[in-house]
């Protein structure tokens, strides 16, 4: 499994507590970059001013810290573009009981 | 890319300083409901204007409901305006001074109400520091939307709230007489269910319902509607005091119940805008509280109209129960958990399996619970209307119950 599967596979480990729902399928993801032990991540949240910010934020940077080789992790969170719905996997949609 | 943030916002606030507020808040409410048992048979009769009650309502609506806003103020107006709390330092005093102020003035208007001011300066001050620290807060938030502006109002309304608060006291500790004490009583009054609380939870639903629910595409436009609908309903009820005839306050109750009646239609648009389409209980029951605010908005305008003085009464405590008291229980089922869960898990998440907050409290609890609260309030809203006191002492030990059930229910998040 090379880095970025691995990286993606951390990532679906941070839970956001309020959806139950990890930060992959609910595309907050906006960017991953991988090169020589460094990672810098571009994501957002599903709304500006979410008290959860930090809790989620620096839940992605713990878990991609913890693969073997990366020594630096940086995650900045932009509201640029804004997350939208369509961004969700169908996994997402199902757990929100979009198809209930 | 512009607008780009690092993973800590330097937003949060020091956990304790919300909770020592809730902790408080919750004990309260307890002994406020626990207060009420004792007057059952006054307040089937409609009197109201009695020590015990006075000392009741101002540890339900000070005790419990102005020490939660607070509280969730300190934790909410960081995130959700952007902007770190002015002085936390100064939030520990505020809410040292608010508490004995709070609890000396109960025990006063229980015991002399004549002497109530003294402790009333207290917590007048405490209030103050508690606008000052707010207003000092949004003061530095860049970009001000229309929750700033209610939010600031209300925080304006909070300070005429203890004026007219104050005047009463006052009017008790000098023995006046004065025909102005009738006017205080109905300026704090309106100040603050309508200005203070209402305005408030208006503002902050604009946030935690697109929050709670994820929804998305929709607009904020009318929230500037609800705003001028209800304040100047607020200002010409005002007129009512100082002009003759019903006139005024007729118009004013109606420009109010429109401005409530935007505003829950807009709560319903916001909602249809929703992706999580199954709301949990918490949510769902402010959003009720919504739907019991807006039906006691055009109880009170029938009231008014058909000239009945004794709903008046009934409306203002149905109001503060159903409308005032459910959103912030709502609220609080969604805020404590949170903030336990920011205390005890969030430096833990990406590193070990944490809880959602879902799991922080027993859900099905919380649906009897919220169940019950509805229950207990059509029971006290019949009894009252027609007088009963069996059936409101059923309400009461009810509510009673429910609120030591509620401080169970908050306490055990303490051990997840």
């Amino acid at each position: 499994m090379d880095v970025r599967e691995l990286a993606m596979q951390q990532l679906k480990t941070v839970i956001d507590p309020e959806l139950g729902i990890n930060v992959v399928d609910l595309g907050l993801i906006y960017d991953l970059k991988i090169e020589n032990g460094h990672i810098d991540v571009l994501m957002t949240l599903t709304t500006p001013g979410c008290p959860l910010h930090d809790s989620i934020a620096g839940g992605v940077k713990r878990a991609l810290e913890q693969i073997a080789g990366i020594r630096d992790v940086r995650v900045q969170v932009t509201w640029n573009p804004p997350w939208t719905p369509e961004r969700m996997s169908e996994e997402a949609l199902r757990q929100l009981g979009y198809f209930a | 890319m512009s607008n780009v943030f690092p993973t800590r916002t330097g937003t949060e606030t020091d956990v304790r300083l919300p909770f020592s507020f809730i902790t408080f808040a919750v004990l309260s409410f307890v002994a406020s409901q626990v207060l009420l048992l004792t007057v059952i048979p006054s307040l089937a009769s409609g009197a109201f204007r009695l020590p015990l009650v006075w000392a009741a309502a101002h540890l339900g609506l000070l005790g419990f409901a102005l020490m939660t806003a607070m509280g969730a103020m300190y934790q909410l107006v960081p995130v959700a305006f952007l902007t770190p709390i002015w002085s936390v330092r100064l939030g520990f005093w505020q809410f040292a001074v608010t508490a004995i102020g709070i609890v000396a003035f109960a025990i006063s208007l229980a015991a002399a109400p004549t002497r109530a001011f003294l402790p009333g300066l207290l917590l007048l001050l405490g209030i103050v520091l508690f606008v000052w620290q707010m207003a000092m807060t949004l003061r530095k938030q860049e970009t001000k939307n229309v929750m700033t502006l209610f939010v600031a109002t209300s925080l304006l309304f909070l300070l005429l709230t203890a004026a007219a608060g104050g005047l009463l006291a006052f009017h008790f500790f000098a023995a006046t007489g004065a025909d102005s004490h009738e006017t205080a009583f109905v300026l704090h009054v309106l100040f603050g269910l309508c200005g203070w609380f209402t305005l408030l939870i208006i503002g902050f639903s604009y946030k935690m319902a697109p929050m709670f629910s994820l929804a998305h595409g929709f607009s904020l436009r009318p929230a500037r509607c609800v705003y001028a609908l209800y304040t100047s309903g607020i200002a010409v009820s005002l007129l009512h005091l100082f002009l003759s005839g019903q006139v005024w306050l007729m118009v004013g109750t109606a420009l109010l119940t429109s401005g409530f009646t935007v505003f829950a239609w807009h709560i319903r648009t916001i909602l249809q805008k929703r992706m999580k389409k199954a709301l949990d209980r918490p949510f769902q029951f402010s959003v009720t509280a919504v739907a019991i605010g807006l039906a006691l908005h055009a109880t009170a305008l029938a009231a008014i109209m058909i000239g009945s003085g004794r709903w008046i009464g009934i409306i203002i405590y149905l109001s503060a129960v159903g409308w005032i008291g459910f959103s912030i229980i709502g609220y609080l089922f969604k805020i404590v958990p949170f903030l336990w869960w920011t205390h005890r898990y969030s430096e833990k998440v990406g590193q070990q399996h944490v809880p959602t907050l879902k799991q922080m409290m027993n859900e099905r609890a919380v649906a009897v619970q919220c169940r019950l609260w509805l229950i207990a309030l059509a029971l006290a809203a019949v009894a009252l209307a027609t007088a009963s006191v069996p059936l409101l002492a059923v309400a009461q030990v009810l509510l009673a119950g429910l609120s030591v059930a509620f401080a169970g229910t908050m306490l055990a998040v303490f051990r997840k």
